[in-house]
């Protein structure tokens, strides 16, 4: 079905919304909380259904609630028939264009707005800055809940220190790239095999949320060494989200650190930051941070979802595809142990893309263009969108220069 | 060009505002400098006993207006907020469709922010949680898909409506 621009009455009779201008329509919609509502007034009339896609009603909805998603500079609905009429799109083109965008939004709107779902996001601990004894007090233990595992105790511990104000960092990958997280849940380690039963906790706590640098892909060989390494792994990533700081009470508990409110992790890592030292072992006279326990609270997306970083910028393109959720997932991936695909976003095809992309500067018109789309998609990818291949693709890079 | 009025004129300025169908109102200078547009008309002219045409504001628009704008110059520093916001609340509570789409224009013209804000908030509220007959009855809006067409809108929206 096409709503023909040209069919598109200009007024709407006695429509009061359209009476009061597009600026005041646009405020109105802005009020709107949820995406039910956008999709019901987008259902009155043809005036609405294209006044809330033009105006980017759902995207605007999405960042209300969640700034995060400001980063992404356009999204694609990977699988549906792309059209294009000679090298000028013509008008019910640009509308099909604006309408995709308008349902992939629309779509994440609803998917993250769902409450949280997982008791733990975490799929996989990445590195700890430092640990005391490897691999019997390494972050891997962190996973499970209690302090004790087959008779023998189960926590991480940070090397010890003289100075008690030197932090540390557990960092871990989530169980999807990207990801809505709620709250933290964090348990200090009380060494009940130690006299007076210490409880090696942090003065408090703060949140990251990230992804890797692109030219860092974790293999699982790597992830070995990095966990018994003594190192601070943070330039090797990108943070886009860092939370307040969040006091820790030195108690044998299961501390809950709730966000301010849900973000989205786009990347899929979480660090979770120990700030200060409380508790001195006694043997050694040294600082020390131990953790029991580490669980994420939030929810993943559905594997439909994937992103493309466009590097240095820090802003990335969304993508979304009814196909992935049928043929498998990314979290199928996972389970089958393949880090570099999971840093690469799926498949070699795509980094292949943001290579391209790379080299433009975030423009929502230009990407419709179509030399520029098959200069950025390359053969891979292009078939996968079924553009037909009767133009040029000549792949200068002129073009996507400005 | 008459020159802007100081500090002593300004608190004994009235100004007078003439509506579409010709009705006088006067208003205290503080109460016309919440409306931008004013501000700057007045800057022009000062304090002046001629009225100043709002040629597309009926009196009884502009009566509201008024009502709204000299609530909020007195609330400004002796009511709290919140008792502000009941008011505003209030206000807008069991007005109308017609008067809440006129209102908003007249705001708009007028350059009041605060009031365009309550406005849009309002017909948003209205908008929350309805159905889609339901909006096109409240807002007067005609359904001009095809068949085929709403049939493909519901589909895709199938979730909202059975919220």
């Amino acid at each position: 079905m096409d709503l023909v621009i040209e069919n598109l009455p200009l007024e709407n009779g006695n429509d009061l919304l359209q009476q009061i201008g597009a600026d005041n329509a646009r405020s109105v919609l802005q009020y709107l909380e949820t995406p039910a509502d956008l999709a019901r007034i987008s259902a009155v009339s043809r005036f609405w259904r294209h006044f809330v896609a033009e105006n980017q009603c759902s995207r605007g909805l999405c960042i209300k609630l969640f700034p995060e998603v400001s980063r992404f500079v356009c999204a694609f609905e990977i699988g549906q028939q792309v059209n294009f009429e000679g090298a000028s799109l013509s008008k019910v083109t640009e509308w099909k264009n604006i309408e995709r965008e308008h349902r992939v939004y629309t779509q994440l709107a609803r998917d993250l707005m769902e409450p949280a779902t997982e008791n733990n996001c975490i799929q996989h601990p990445i590195s700890a800055s430092s640990t005391d004894i490897f691999p019997d007090e390494s972050i891997m233990y962190t996973l499970h809940p209690s302090a004790i595992e087959d008779d023998r105790p189960s926590y991480w511990s940070s090397q010890g220190e003289s100075n008690s104000d030197v932090p540390e960092t557990l960092t871990y990958r989530l169980s999807s790239r990207l990801c809505v997280v709620h709250e933290v849940k964090i348990h200090p380690f009380q060494a009940y095999f130690q006299m007076g039963l210490p409880i090696y906790s942090a003065k408090a706590v703060r949140i990251r949320l990230g992804r890797t640098r692109s030219s860092t892909l974790l293999t699982s060989g790597m992830l070995d060494g990095m966990m018994s390494a003594d190192r601070s792994a943070s330039e090797d990533y990108v943070w886009t989200y860092i939370s307040p700081e969040f006091p820790m009470q030195q108690e044998d508990k299961l501390q809950t650190f709730r966000l301010p409110k849900p973000v989205l992790c786009i990347g899929g890592i979480l660090q979770i930051e120990l700030l200060g030292r409380v508790q001195r072992q006694e043997m050694d006279g040294l600082y020390y941070i131990c953790v029991c326990h580490a669980r994420v609270v939030g929810r993943p997306l559905p594997a439909a979802y994937d992103f493309e970083a466009l590097d240095q910028e820090e802003k990335y393109i969304l993508k979304y595809s009814d196909r992935l959720e049928c043929c498998g997932s990314l979290s199928e991936d996972l389970s089958r142990g393949s880090s570099e695909e999971y840093e690469a976003g799926g498949s070699s095809g795509w980094l292949s893309l943001s290579e391209r992309i790379r080299r433009i500067r975030a423009g929502r018109v230009l990407l419709w263009n179509q030399s520029i789309l098959k200069a950025l998609l390359g053969n891979i990818v292009a078939a996968i969108l079924m553009i037909p291949d009767d133009e040029d693709s000549d792949g200068d890079d002129d073009i996507l220069r400005d | 060009m008459a020159e802007l009025p100081n500090t002593t004129m300004a608190n004994e300025c009235k100004v007078k505002l003439k509506s579409k169908d010709d009705k006088i109102f006067e208003v205290e200078y503080a109460v016309a400098m919440q409306s931008q547009t004013l501000k700057n008309a007045l800057a022009h002219t000062g304090c002046t006993d001629t009225a100043l045409p709002l040629h597309d504001i009926s009196s009884q628009i502009l009566a509201k207006v008024i009502e709204y704008c000299e609530y909020h110059v007195n609330a400004a520093n002796t009511i709290s907020e919140k008792d502000v916001k009941t008011w505003d609340e209030e206000l807008v509570k069991h007005m109308d469709q017609d008067t809440l789409f006129r209102l908003i224009v007249a705001a708009k013209y007028l350059e009041i922010h605060n009031l365009v804000d309550l406005m849009c908030k309002t017909i948003a509220d209205r908008i929350k949680d309805k159905s889609v007959e339901e909006l096109r009855e409240i807002f007067h809006v005609q359904n001009d898909f095809t068949p085929e067409e709403e049939e493909q809108v519901r589909r895709e929206t199938k979730w909202a409506h059975g919220e």
